[in-house]
């Protein structure tokens, strides 16, 4: 129970750091660091399909991405950022709060509960047993990312 | 076979940057055409042979061991397969000449690829979780393509999709998520099934009011249409096509049909919510149409309109009506993406797409006015071409159903269809020629060679309907209406292992 509520308190915070830090490689690593507590939380409630994913996807190669766009970038010292998010962010996520908790406890009692064995193997047997042809998918995503990358931040050519 | 409709063409996209070092050109042009014919030929000639005795599942196996994945191919996947594969390849033979312009034609490509590689792998899999995961992966190349000009506009148009985008994607995330948590299964059938004997009617109306809410902003139905307008403009004219003929129909409509008839079961209610979305999609569209300057603008508020059409046949459930739908899915995608090929012409010409700058472009551009007047008509809905037959028999479905104020609106939203394009032709081919435009010259060969194939199709498909309908569109339609139980149930499907 101790961990999960470290993990639990270490997912909001990275992910607050995610949306507040005004350096973007810093804010791409917290959003890392968020989805790999998510991805243990995932594996601690015996989720290891979910938990294999987000690690593997999101805390692996979309910050992979994020850090090789971030290094194509220049730094625009001229560019004045909102503020906004300081103070937008709280109350946005104070507002989720209270629709989460709402609608959560109307679905509660509503939503039959499934008999289901629990899911059961290792990340291996959830990324290669289970769920192979969403690897397919993920290689296409990866791959549109990557040529996305490429294709906005080319060399223009001089007769443009 | 169905899964080199995924594979062949993932795999040229991650070989083109090679190939792009060798010749930045021609191998990219060459190697992108091959794909899409082998794609189109696999379709036309072994798909339907495959299918003949009902839908066709094929298990994947990696080096003679058996893998826990399956593609489904039935009339109605392997009838998106084959306009899928039909209008990129003559959207790919029209890039040859004109996004010369844009440099680096190897990225590109590799782009377009993959965004069909994403719509083949949404039409091909039967799981709710593949379905989000193709759709995502034809989403990130198209929100690529749709800023590949790098201008202000173009970048902007695609933050704006992405936005849009992203929250389409996570409704539809979060409802599988719920779906999931209800029944314990993914795939088309255990879901269907465990939604038979569930008693959760709040929990299942959210998931169809978020799949409606998702869907709906991928097809660009009113009101979750505000993204499409800037980005299908904004995108080189190749891409406008592919969004607008393809994309909007595989990752709004096909994913949107496929949920809701195969999965939940077309309800009375979904239907009413359907028609009505779709009818306020056709009639506002069309009225927001008649008020636009730029010739592509207009073009992007004619497609949210048809789609309109679509929905409304499909949404209406008979099986007259889901054959109407389907037909004019096919007949829009052809025409839409030859009207936007030529205003990637005009504007290659010109330089400009402002209709109100243009005029007299006919006398310098013969076949691309010809043609563009072709596509207009089809997509009006004037006898003999397609348009008309698939308008028609939204109609006549319509009709047949009781639904006569809905038939109404069809009809004049119809005429409202007709009145701006020929406002199109007025203003940009018709009338005295701008004196701006003295020099201007008709488009290259292989741009003008494809808008030629695609209005020659419009033309084809009309005159040849009968045949048409008889052997691609019925087969699609009873797949949906009747044959989907078969899907569901495990019945009478063809196994096949590669």
């Amino acid at each position: 129970m101790v961990i999960q509520i470290v993990l639990l308190g270490g997912l909001v915070l990275f992910s607050a750091a995610a949306i507040l830090f005004r350096d973007l490689l810093k804010a791409a690593i917290s959003l890392a660091f968020a989805s790999l507590f998510l991805g243990i939380l995932f594996f601690l409630m015996k989720a290891p399909y979910v938990g294999a994913f987000e690690i593997s996807v999101v805390a692996g190669l979309i910050t992979v991405l994020f850090i090789v766009t971030i290094a194509l970038t220049k730094m625009e010292g001229n560019v004045r950022e909102s503020r906004a998010a300081l103070w937008i962010f709280p109350i946005f996520f104070a507002l989720f709060l209270i629709i989460d908790i709402a609608v959560m406890k109307s679905l509660v009692g509503k939503i039959p509960a499934v008999e289901s064995a629990p899911e059961s193997g290792t990340f291996g047997q959830a990324l290669w047993g289970l769920r192979t042809f969403d690897l397919v998918g993920q290689i296409g995503v990866i791959l549109a990312g990557v040529f996305a990358v490429l294709a906005l931040f080319r060399k223009r050519r001089k007769d443009e | 076979m169905a899964f080199w409709f995924i594979a062949l063409p993932l795999v040229v996209a991650g070989l083109l940057p090679l190939v792009g070092k060798v010749s930045k050109k021609v191998l990219p042009d060459i190697l992108t055409n091959l794909v899409f014919v082998v794609l189109l030929a696999m379709a036309v000639s072994q798909g339907r042979g495959l299918i003949a005795q009902g839908p066709a599942v094929f298990d994947l196996s990696w080096f003679g061991e058996p893998l826990n994945a399956s593609l489904t191919m039935d009339a109605f996947s392997l009838l998106m397969l084959a306009t899928i594969s039909l209008v990129s390849l003559l959207i790919s033979l029209f890039s040859i000449d004109y996004m010369d312009h844009y440099g680096s034609k190897a990225t590109f490509y590799a782009l377009f690829l993959i965004m069909v590689a994403g719509m083949n792998g949404l039409v091909l899999v039967t799981d709710l979780f593949q379905i989000y995961l193709f759709l995502e992966v034809a989403a990130v190349a198209s929100y690529a393509l749709v800023a590949y000009g790098l201008e202000h506009d173009e970048l902007e148009a695609s933050f704006k999709y992405l936005m849009l985008s992203a929250a389409a994607s996570a409704f539809i995330l979060l409802s599988i998520a719920v779906l999931f948590g209800l029944t314990g299964s993914l795939s088309f059938a255990g879901v269907a099934a465990g939604l038979k004997t569930l008693e959760a009617k709040f929990a299942v109306g959210l998931c169809s009011a978020f799949f409606i809410l998702g869907f709906g902003l991928k097809a660009a139905l009113v009101p979750f249409h505000a993204w499409l307008p800037d980005a299908h403009p904004s995108a080189p004219a190749p891409i406008s096509a592919a969004l607008s003929g393809l994309l909007i129909k595989v990752s709004g409509v096909y994913a949107l049909t496929r949920v809701f008839i195969s999965v939940f079961g077309l309800t009375p209610v979904l239907s009413t919510v359907l028609m009505y979305l779709g009818v306020i999609s056709m009639v506002v569209a069309a009225l927001l149409a008649l008020g636009q300057k730029d010739f592509k603008r207009m073009l992007a508020y004619s497609s949210i309109s048809q789609v309109g059409y679509i929905v409304l046949g499909i949404g209406l459930g008979t099986p007259l009506g889901i054959l109407g739908g389907l037909f004019h899915l096919v007949n829009h995608a052809l025409a839409k993406s030859l009207l936007f090929l030529n205003s990637g012409s005009v504007q290659m010409s010109t330089g400009t797409r402002n209709l109100q700058e243009m005029g007299g472009l006919g006398k310098r551009m013969p076949v691309t006015a010809g043609t563009t007047i072709v596509g207009s008509l089809a997509i009006a809905g004037v006898p003999p071409l397609n348009g008309f037959w698939s308008k028609l028999i939204i109609i006549l479905a319509l009709v047949q159903a009781g639904q006569w104020a809905f038939a109404l609106v069809a009809v004049l939203a119809s005429v409202l269809t007709l009145w701006y394009y020929l406002l199109i032709q007025r203003q940009a081919f018709f009338g005295k020629l701008n004196e701006k435009w003295a020099s201007v010259r008709e488009a290259p060969f292989w741009m003008t060679a494809s808008t030629v194939v695609l209005a020659l199709l419009c033309v084809a498909l009309g005159i040849f309907f009968s045949l048409t309908v008889k052997s691609w569109i019925e087969p699609a339609a009873d797949a949906l209406a009747s044959g989907v139980r078969a899907v569901l149930a495990g019945l009478g499907m063809i196994n096949f292992v590669i």
